[in-house]
């Protein structure tokens, strides 16, 4: 059996080859899913932690434990904890960062015993933090021993805080007359060196190093030695430890092992009451919720591929069996039974299979990566390409697919092989309907479709709510357009022969000879056509539907991040607050040099932007208030530093400044401020700063959109759902708060050179050693939002799906057509011989081409286009980021449109030729004589 | 009465493994006009191969065919297929019907074909034809619905419609039982008598001999009477 399926293999060689590279790239396509999301997966995760680290400054992931041993109470409890700290990150299967101890005495009285005329009595506490020494510097003095000294004083060292708090003295020797040692003597301490830390970024110091500034500390080991243990009960001990673990070590499917542990510390353990975690719980519930909607997404968007791939290898095999028919019925007709054909079949499918798999999995892999490296539609960045690697899950995808593959070869097989010869002439003479064409398939779906495309489009605000809350892509939403697409592909077949038949009625009797028998022919083998024609129309469309929703949301990410950042870099210096000679604040502030400004290499201009999100509007004759965002402006230079698309407002941006512009106390405010607050313009507003300083001015004009600034945001509330939030913004002159309030803390809103050198830029922040509380870069912002796991793997998906699905038309309709011609050898063999050129020939197979191929291009463009006009504005909305400001725009991509044309054309050219291939190739009497046998 | 079909020392070989094979070996032949010519044979006698070169699909080897005293060789391509559009009809043994158009359609093709304009006249041949077939009846039947004896009739109307002068028949009646080949044979004879056709018919059923007007007896290639 295995030499007849290898012979049978190889004696059609070409169609095989055509069934592997189906199989090959459903599998490929299929396994380089869950490869792209486990890559993209650990990413998010990664990001999400970094995003927290960066914003928050504390470190995500970890927990601390303070507990407090009384005295009289053993030191089990403590070397208890010990263990538990130790054992911490092993028990939630995370690799360990850092893990603190921090051990304290309560207060206690001691004595300076240098003769001091300001030494009073002391109050402090003793205490230790593990590996201290590793992670200070020493400001004096040097670092305590490990060991008391002969005359039995013991080493410690201070903070700066503690030494200038505490009046101590380098050298000083302090007495505690109420703690005792082994020997019953008070316990003398020597003041070694004062610390402080290394690093303020280093997350050793999750204790402030403030909240140290009563803490003498001692080396831990001998602190450990005297008061742990069996020495634990003499006095009452205060335990903090750290538990601090890595999270760039964390990968994607660690995560629900590392909550279920985290579960069950904080709700059964008996460590729960003295255990509090750090943030990374709700940044995994955050990033869970993300996974859920990307995974959701993604699944969605993948189906169609997916069953346009199955439909391939459905298709082609089906055209495999066609050609086999003869075979398989004489087969049957000699006595095989039907499970002897169908088992050839599986064994030959099999084969097709496995090889697809071998090479499928590899180029799954490739696949993965390229996902991994889409800038947008079609558009790949080599040097995103990133690491994947074969999870488990792939290798469950990879067996579906290899089944999915197996199962639409051989099933075919079972029809056939219930066909003897006799069967097989009188089907081929009965022409029936379709079943779609007789339950109306197609009216049915775009009657579901349009349905949908209603309901989604009352609804399209929640939709995106819905969406943001993290409940995922509504399947329904992308199964409309698929179905609408769909359903119009049917509804094109059952018009199609319709039109040519209308064709042939009017023009018929006068149509040359090789018009007439294409078009007839055209007409006869539409049902035949059928899955190659909806192939195509769905490839076509798909493809464009699919451009224009990659190209869409990847440009309004994109556009809103530009726009949202306000200008191309801004900066914010640390300001220092006046004190008083009593040191009170003043509500004054030093202002940092602005000169320096003028030395940014590639900059276009710069301005001052008193930026104060905490401000407050009077409202309602002065009895509310309504938080309020305050921005104090140039209006001369912040006009020619940023930009506003035309598109968003009512009338060109720079008109508003000049509004402003003329009036020393007007304001240019938000339009809620109309909406909701009732003003109008030339209405007065008084609006109060964060500092408390009030101002009142004439409201000039309102605007819907301005640099930087989100009407309104989505929030998701703690039960998880989305609400918006309006949010008001004041734009007055920095000069005239300057005059009122004096100097305020400013932004500088820098408008870059195009193209200027970042490394430049960066240099010269670097050399004049800037302290930043704020620094936006609208390129680096642009990147992340054009990074995220959600669009990037959209449009990956998108664009994937695009090349295969093209890739397995092309080869389908050239074995279509190859198939098609080699049928009807007889026939043109016959037509050849009756005296028709061949030139005649070209055109009837031309024409026959056009009014298959051609005109189903035309109906996916078509469908496509329409598609694209009904569902692109809904599906934006579930894209759409909480962050989302401006109005969203369809944005047709003309590239990846041309794309898809070139690629058309070129599959319709290589049919032509070889079409013109076979033609000239073919031999009159030889076809005549195929015919006879 | 003038030849219409003439062939002068006919040879045509092939190439085979370790030489040349001779299918046809100095043919001589010539039929006059509205002659009912049988071509017979045994199989593998070469009467297909000379049928195909009376067809100008072929070319001989050596000798020359001339067809209304012009000779075929040298004639370009298109020369060719006009000849065959127009002045020839052919009938295969397999049935050759163009499987997208019904009797009716088949028929009116060949006239196409021959460039003979849509007119009332056109469809009254075509009547007339089918009537001659005995399958007007049938006419928007398609290939598929009809039975191979059919089908083959289908193909003499088509055959003839655009009233060839020439009509040349490979085995038409291979695949037909005794009855069905006899009245096909019986339409040959009646349309080289009515119409004045010089048809030739290959065929190796000697029971339809006695319709001939004319036998070309082929043996290995060669003529044997």
């Amino acid at each position: 059996m295995f030499g007849i399926t290898v012979l049978k293999l190889w004696h059609k060689k070409w169609m095989n080859l055509c069934l592997i590279l189906g199989c090959t790239l459903l599998i490929a396509t299929t396994v380089s899913f869950p490869m792209y999301q486990a890559a993209a997966y650990d990413r998010m995760l990664r990001d999400e932690f970094d995003h927290f680290y960066a914003k928050e400054g504390s470190w995500p992931t970890g927990a601390e434990m303070t507990t407090v041993s009384k005295k009289d109470k053993t030191g089990a409890a403590i070397s208890k904890l010990e263990t538990f700290q130790n054992g911490f990150a092993q028990t939630l299967g995370v690799t360990e960062k850092e893990k603190i101890r921090l051990y304290t005495h309560s207060r206690m009285d001691l004595h300076s015993e240098m003769n001091r005329p300001d030494a009073g009595t002391l109050s402090l506490r003793l205490g230790a933090m593990s590996d201290l020494p590793e992670h200070v510097k020493l400001l004096a003095g040097e670092i305590y021993a490990g060991d008391p000294s002969a005359d039995g004083v013991i080493d410690i060292v201070v903070t700066q805080g503690c030494l200038t708090a505490q009046g101590l003295l380098v050298g000083e020797t302090l007495r505690f007359d109420a703690m005792k040692d082994a020997q019953g003597n008070p316990i003398r301490l020597r003041v070694t060196g004062v610390i402080a830390p290394q690093s303020m970024t280093d997350i050793y110091w999750q204790t402030d190093p403030e909240e140290l500034s009563d803490v003498l500390l001692m080396d831990m080991d001998l602190f450990s030695a005297m008061f742990t243990g069996e020495n634990a009960g003499k006095y009452t001990l205060t335990c903090k430890y750290d538990m601090l673990f890595e999270y760039a070590d964390l990968r994607a499917p660690q995560v629900a092992y590392l909550q279920a542990q985290t579960d069950y510390l904080t709700t059964t353990s008996s460590y729960r009451s003295v255990l509090k975690l750090f943030d990374y719980p709700e940044i995994l519930k955050e990033y869970a919720q993300k996974r859920e909607r990307i995974f959701a997404t993604l699944m969605i968007l993948q189906i169609p591929v997916l069953v346009m791939l199955a439909a391939f290898l459905f298709m082609i095999s089906g055209q495999m069996y066609e050609m086999e028919r003869n075979e398989i019925s004489v087969i049957k007709s000699r006595g095989s039974s039907r499970a002897q054909i169908f088992r050839l079949y599986l064994y030959q499918c099999g084969i097709l299979t496995i090889v697809g798999a071998l090479l499928g999995i590899p180029l799954g892999r490739v696949f993965a990566r390229v996902l991994g490296a889409t800038s947008s539609f079609l558009q790949f960045d080599s040097s995103r390409l990133s690491e994947v690697s074969f999870t488990r899950e792939c290798a469950f995808y990879a067996a579906g697919a290899m089944l999915v593959t197996l199962g639409s070869m051989t099933l075919p097989a079972i029809r056939h092989s219930r066909v003897s010869i006799v069967h097989l002439k009188a089907q081929k003479a009965i022409r029936k309907k379709t079943w779609w064409e007789k339950v109306y398939l197609d009216i049915i779906l775009i009657g579901v479709s349009i349905y949908g495309y209603y309901s989604f489009h009352r609804d399209a605000q929640k939709l995106s709510e819905h969406v943001l809350s993290g409940k995922g892509l509504d399947p329904l939403l992308y199964v409309s357009s698929s179905v609408f697409i769909l359903g119009c592909g049917l509804l094109f077949l059952r018009l199609q022969p319709l039109f040519v038949r209308l064709l042939l009625a009017i023009s018929g009797k006068f149509l040359r000879p090789a018009i007439y028998v294409s078009l007839r022919e055209s007409v006869r083998n539409s049902r035949k056509q059928q899955l190659i024609m909806l192939f195509l129309i769905l490839t076509v469309s798909l493809g464009m539907y699919h451009a224009n929703v990659a190209s869409t949301i990847m440009a309004n990410a994109e556009e809103n991040a530009r726009y949202l950042d306000g200008a191309d870099v801004i900066l914010r210096e640390v300001w220092t607050e006046k004190v008083d000679e009593e040191g009170r604040s003043t509500g004054q502030f030093v202002e940092p040099d602005y000169a320096k400004y003028a030395s940014m290499p590639g900059v276009d201009g710069y301005t001052r932007v008193s930026y104060d999100d905490k401000a407050a509007a009077v409202t309602s004759g002065g009895n509310s208030r309504q938080a309020v965002t305050l921005m104090g402006i140039h209006t001369r230079e912040f006009g020619s530093e940023t930009a506003v698309s035309r598109a968003f407002l009512p009338r060109p941006y720079r008109q508003y400044l000049n509004d402003l512009a003329v009036v020393s106390d007007g304001f240019l405010a938000s339009m809620d401020f109309h909406t909701k607050l009732g003003f109008e313009v030339g209405d007065s507003v008084t609006v109060l700063n964060r500092y408390g300083g009030s101002t009142t001015g004439k409201i000039v004009a309102f605007f819907d959109y301005f640099p930087g600034y989100a009407p309104s945001v989505v929030e998701i509330g703690p039960d998880g759902s989305a609400f918006r939030s309006d949010r008001f913004l004041l734009v007055g002159h920095y000069a005239s708060f300057v005059r009122k309030w004096g100097t305020l803390p400013y932004e500088v809103w820098v408008d870059r050179t195009e193209g200027a050198d970042d490394a430049a830029f960066y240099d010269w922040i670097e050399e004049k050693n800037l302290r930043l509380t704020k620094f936006t870069d609208r390129d680096r912002d642009v990147e992340d939002a054009m990074t995220d796991p959600l669009l990037q793997g959209t449009g990956g998906v998108l664009s994937m799906g695009f090349v295969v699905t093209i890739l397995l038309c092309a080869v389908g309709y050239l074995i279509y057509w190859v198939m098609s011609i080699r049928e009807r050898e007889l026939t043109f063999g016959v037509l050849r011989a009756c005296g028709l050129h061949k030139r005649e020939l070209f055109t009837m197979l031309l024409i026959e081409q056009l009014f298959s191929g051609g005109l189903s291009i035309a109906a996916g463009i078509g469908i496509g286009k329409g598609a694209s006009k009904l569902f692109v504005p809904i599906l934006q909305q579930a894209y759409a980021a909480a962050n989302q400001a401006i109005p969203m725009q369809v944005v047709t991509n003309a590239a990846a449109l041309d794309r898809l044309y070139v690629v058309l054309a070129l599959v319709m050219t290589v049919s032509l030729l070889v079409l013109v291939l076979l033609l000239f190739r073919m031999n009159v009497s030889k076809a005549l004589k195929l015919g006879e046998e | 009465m003038k030849n219409v079909i003439e062939c002068e020392k006919i040879s045509r070989k092939f190439p085979v493994p370790g030489g040349e094979f001779y299918a046809l070996k100095g043919i001589d032949a010539a039929v006059p006009e509205g002659c009912f010519a049988i071509l017979k044979g045994r199989s593998g006698s070469g009467k297909t191969t000379l049928m195909n070169i009376i067809g100008t699909l072929d070319d001989p080897s050596e000798g020359r065919v001339l067809i209304d005293g012009t000779e075929i060789r040298g004639m370009s391509a298109k020369k060719r297929e006009d000849l065959r559009r127009k002045r020839m009809g052919f009938v295969f043994q397999s049935v050759s019907l163009i499987p997208s158009l019904n009797a009716w359609q088949n028929v009116e093709f060949s006239m196409r074909m021959a460039g003979i304009k849509y007119s009332k006249e056109r469809d009254a041949r075509i009547e007339e034809c089918l009537r001659r077939v005995g399958l007007w009846n049938r006419r928007n039947h398609m290939p598929a619905e009809m039975s191979g004896g059919e089908q083959q009739r289908v193909a003499i109307a088509r055959a003839i419609a655009h009233r060839p002068g020439i009509l040349l028949a490979d085995e038409p009646t291979a695949e037909l039982d005794s009855a069905m080949a006899a009245t096909v044979t019986g339409v040959f004879q009646e349309m080289s008598r009515t119409e004045g056709i010089t048809i030739l018919m290959t065929t190796h059923d000697v029971g339809l001999m006695d319709a001939a007007d004319m036998i070309i007896e082929l043996e290995n290639g060669e003529r044997k009477s």
